[in-house]
């Protein structure tokens, strides 16, 4: 053992944290086989065995059991307990959990540096992106012939919906969990989170997660599309009960992860960074984050509702006992649309953040990017049942939601002018994230068009269900989503990983899926527009060229998804070096030193002007804080706020912080 | 005095919006960019009637105007679309910077341009509220078009869909048949879960749900066979769940019921 862990031994506290110490992923995930045999036990033994729903409650309380044990056994638990036994963490516990001077170690444990959980969420998300990318690419080969017979029916409808949920997950988590994670609190000159045990817990709840939705592939698979659409869910194998399982802890996991970015965003800010100073993509994420903690809950309590259905015959979505399954299209949607958003926003934020670097010119009109942001997040909350006008479902209504989505183009078209009016008459640098930018451009202008077409209620009528629909959803979530969040790895892939980003193959995996992609959908509009239905199995010969057209674009999308692995990894591993500023941007995350330290930043800032400019000379943007002002709570008169807090990662030089908030 | 004679940048005053948006318009971006955006925008105008081909010929008047939709917003986005690619283009072409480094200095330092965000937000208001207009006036439309109409009920259960005529001593069928000219309304319901009961080239979609009974009206137009197809994933052969419409006239409709059953 090196010098520097016995030497950590040697001042670790006699109590509390020995136990703490030894948990990791391992016994994270033999608590959770542990807890869920357990679980399986009881319910195995003391549930009737001739019941119908037998199987949907012994599954149910398995999944839950294993998602109990992997917290306990991650040490999820660990705080709480020592609370409840009357010590507190002690300094050294604390830093302990921070990761300190722990290598790779602590990327497998309930590490709470934002920082390490930043790159947990990259990887979690890069995972489930390649499994989900996997699954996309068994439905385009088994589409790619009108009977192909590739997949079976049962095999195929479970090959979509875990396609489906998947994406949607990973594509929710791109943005805010990697960069929302990694980079927020440097931007904002924070030395972490404001509650940096949810942070982990957030994450570990995430990886808790992960297996029960793919055990759904074991138990009869998610018939329902990720949508997941009562009464069909009624009927459905155990594997919707994993469905439901795996959306309860997902949703506990962002509403943690919201509440928390949320409040570091609102309290934690730099000294001098008013609201007009906050860079963009702190308020996409905030946006984003912020509108998760109102959407989610509505999924879960569809999903509490649904169990309640399955598993002890509730009946809330089954017409012929008394419920109805618009309930559940409505609790659906209430969340599915704001999540949209929730996708998007971040996305675009990170790409309005990067172009003004690139185009060397300040944020065009940053006070309308900002009211086009909190204007779209006040919109998207009354725009659901777009997604239900053919359903049946109050008909009446459906010109107020066509106003209701329809006015949702005008902050849209507002994001639009921005990135043009920042790229106007800029100096452009076509780094590969600001390639990502031109993408966003043309993708998003599409799938911004054709989600106006389905706006329209007659339109809609005729186009719902089909093709069209799922063509225009992947322009936005993919084109771009998707496409910001590249955007934004590459953008940050220096100060993440300290290492440059491989640029040729960075751009032949740009150009790849860039085409790909459009082929990929335009070939599924055409299919829509001629009136093929989604989740389908097989299709008439007439959409034949349309599908083939689709599958050989899915493939290129799926070549250049490789080579962005490839060039993830191997820059990661051997990249160059990258300097700490490579962009000569001004935010504040550039200014900390590759590899960051622990706390930071070893003087926290004071932000006397905006990161946007460009072309007004180099004078500073920050000065030093005092040291002796760095304990000091106050809120500042321009509006910063408590930068001071975790001034106890600064290291054992730094003034001790442990203060707890007046009241 | 002769307005040729005179250069409008030597006139002492009078009109200085009008000098001034010349001689923006001289200017080498602009020109480029309004270069790019008139072709860009003949493209898309051009572009904007494939959408309604790929959608074939119109069962219905229904049909006919989601098909005018689909034409007449894409025309509408086309300027927009193409301004926003023209900047983007042009500035790829007139403003990129070569080289390996960073630029090495800065663009000029537009924060903000107050006519502009105006102009921008001004235009995408009229345009939204063009589309609502067209959107409602388009709905009532389509939802007035139902006197006297044939009465049929549709049920779906997986993975067939049933039709009956009650006002015709309530004939059943698997295969629709419809009179042409004739407005219809189903009324329509499911089984077992919810499925969507589309007539693809009558543009007419309605979920069937379980409990209740939904209506969809449309006035086939054109004789001949069309499709039905489940448009919500409904189980295992959600995408066997298809059958044909058959529009006819009203002579053969009678015959199709007298053969049929006791109505007529």
């Amino acid at each position: 053992m090196s010098e520097a862990v016995m030497q950590h031994g040697a001042i670790a506290p006699p109590t509390g944290g020995r136990l703490m110490r030894r948990l990791n992923l391992g016994t994270a995930v033999a608590g959770g086989l542990v807890g869920g045999y357990l679980f399986w036990l009881v319910a195995h033994h003391f549930l009737q065995t001739d019941e119908p729903n037998t199987s949907d409650q012994v599954v149910t309380l398995t999944l839950l059991g294993w998602a109990i044990g992997f917290l306990v056994g991650i040490g999820a638990f660990h705080g709480p307990w020592s609370w409840l036994m009357g010590h507190d963490q002690s300094h050294e516990d604390e830093t302990f959990l921070a990761g300190k001077e722990q290598g790779i170690g602590r990327y497998f444990r309930f590490t709470t540096d934002h920082k390490v959980v930043g790159i947990q969420y990259l990887v979690i998300t890069m995972f489930l992106l390649a499994v989900g990318g996997t699954l996309a690419m068994m439905i385009r080969t088994n589409l790619i012939r009108p009977d192909s017979g590739f997949l079976s029916p049962q095999t195929y409808n479970a090959v979509v919906g875990l396609h489906g949920l998947t994406m949607i997950i990973a594509t929710i988590i791109m943005v805010t969990g990697p960069f929302g994670n990694f980079i927020v609190p440097i931007m904002i000159g924070a030395r972490d989170m404001a509650f940096p045990r949810l942070n982990a817990l957030s994450l570990w709840l995430l990886v808790a997660f992960v297996p029960v939705l793919f055990s759904a592939a074991f138990l009869g698979g998610i018939p329902t599309g990720w949508s997941g659409y009562a009464p069909l869910s009624d009927q459905a194998p155990p594997g919707m009960d994993a469905y439901l399982m795996a959306i309860i802890i997902f949703a506990v996991s962002s509403a943690i992860a919201g509440a928390n970015i949320t409040t570091t965003i609102l309290s934690m800010r730099a000294r001098g960074m008013t609201w007009n100073r906050t860079p963009i993509f702190v308020w996409g994420t905030m946006a984003s984050v912020g509108l998760a903690i109102p959407a989610f809950p509505m999924f879960m309590a569809s999903m509490v509702l649904l169990g309640v259905d399955r598993t002890v015959e509730g009946q809330f979505y089954v017409a012929s006992g008394g419920g109805s399954p618009w309930l559940y299209a409505n609790l659906f949607w209430l969340m599915g649309h704001p999540e949209v958003y929730v996708i998007v926003l971040p996305a675009v934020a990170a790409i309005m953040e990067l172009t003004p670097v690139f185009a060397r010119k300040p944020i065009f009109n940053y006070n309308a990017a900002v009211l086009a942001i909190v204007g779209i997040v006040g919109l998207s909350i009354m725009v659901w049942a777009h997604h239900m006008y053919a359903s049946g479902w109050a008909p009446d209504l459906n010109g107020s939601f066509m106003l209701t989505t329809e006015l949702i183009s005008i902050p849209t078209g507002v994001l639009f002018l921005v990135l043009i009016g920042t790229i106007w008459r800029g100096r452009i640098w076509t780094t590969l994230p600001m390639m990502a930018t031109y993408a966003v451009l043309w993708n998003f202008i599409i799938g911004g068009v054709t989600g106006i077409y389905l706006s329209d209620v007659p339109a809609d009528y005729d186009l719902h269900g089909s093709l069209f629909v799922t063509a225009h959803f992947h322009y936005t979530l993919m084109g771009a989503g998707l496409t910001g969040a590249i955007g934004a790895l590459a953008y940050w892939f220096p100060k993440m990983t300290g290492r440059t980003l491989n640029a040729r193959a960075g751009f032949t995996s740009f150009w790849l899926v860039q085409i790909g992609f459009n082929v990929t959908f335009l070939g599924m509009f055409a299919a829509g527009l001629a009136g093929q239905p989604r989740r389908v199995v097989h299709y008439d010969s007439v959409f034949g060229a349309a599908n083939l057209v689709s599958s050989v674009g899915a493939y290129v999308i799926g070549l250049g998804m490789l080579v962005l692995l490839y060039a993830v990894v191997s820059s990661w591993r051997h990249g160059a070096t990258a300097p700490a500023n490579p962009w000569g941007a001004k935010t504040l995350e550039w200014t900390v030193p590759n590899p960051i330290p622990l706390a930071n930043f070893e003087v926290l800032p004071v932000v006397i002007a905006d990161p946007y400019g460009y072309g007004e000379g180099d004078g500073p943007l920050f000065v030093p804080l005092p040291p002796s002002r760095e304990d000091d709570e106050a809120e500042t008169p321009d509006g910063g706020g408590r930068a001071g807090k975790h001034a106890v990662l600064a290291g054992p030089d730094a003034p001790r912080i442990v203060k707890e908030e007046e009241s | 005095m002769s307005a040729d004679l005179i250069r409008d940048e030597e006139l002492p005053f009078g009109n200085p919006l009008g000098q001034r948006v010349r001689r923006w318009t001289r200017r080498r971006e602009v020109r480029g960019v309004l270069m790019l955006w008139v072709v860009l925008t003949v493209l898309l105008v051009l572009f904007s009637f494939v959408p309604a081909r790929i959608m074939g010929v119109p069962a219905s008047p229904t049909k006919q105007a989601v098909e005018d939709t689909m034409t007449v917003f894409t025309l509408a986005a086309s300027p927009v679309a193409a301004l926003v690619w023209a900047v983007a283009i042009y500035s790829v072409i007139g403003w990129r910077q070569r080289g390996p480094g960073p630029p090495t200095e800065d663009g000029p330092a537009i924060r903000n341009h107050g006519l502009t965000t105006v102009l921008w937000v001004g235009l995408s208001s009229v345009l939204c509220l063009f589309l609502l207009i067209w959107g409602i006036a388009e709905t009532q439309a389509v939802a007035s078009s139902s006197t006297g109409p044939l009465v049929v009920n549709v049920t779906g259960q997986q993975w067939v869909w049933t039709f009956s005529y009650p006002r015709q001593g309530d004939i059943e069928t698997d295969q629709l048949y419809l009179p042409v000219n004739q407005p219809v309304v189903f009324h329509v319901k499911s089984d077992d879960v919810v499925h969507s009961f589309w007539v693809v080239q009558m543009g007419i979609k309605v979920d069937a749900n379980p409990g209740q009974v939904t209506q969809a009206t449309v006035t086939p137009t054109r004789l001949g066979t069309f499709d039905v197809r489940c448009a919500e994933l409904c189980g295992l052969l959600h995408a066997d769940m298809e059958t044909s419409v058959h529009v006819v006239s009203a002579q053969d409709f009678q015959s199709w019921l007298r053969s049929n059953g006791t109505g007529g």
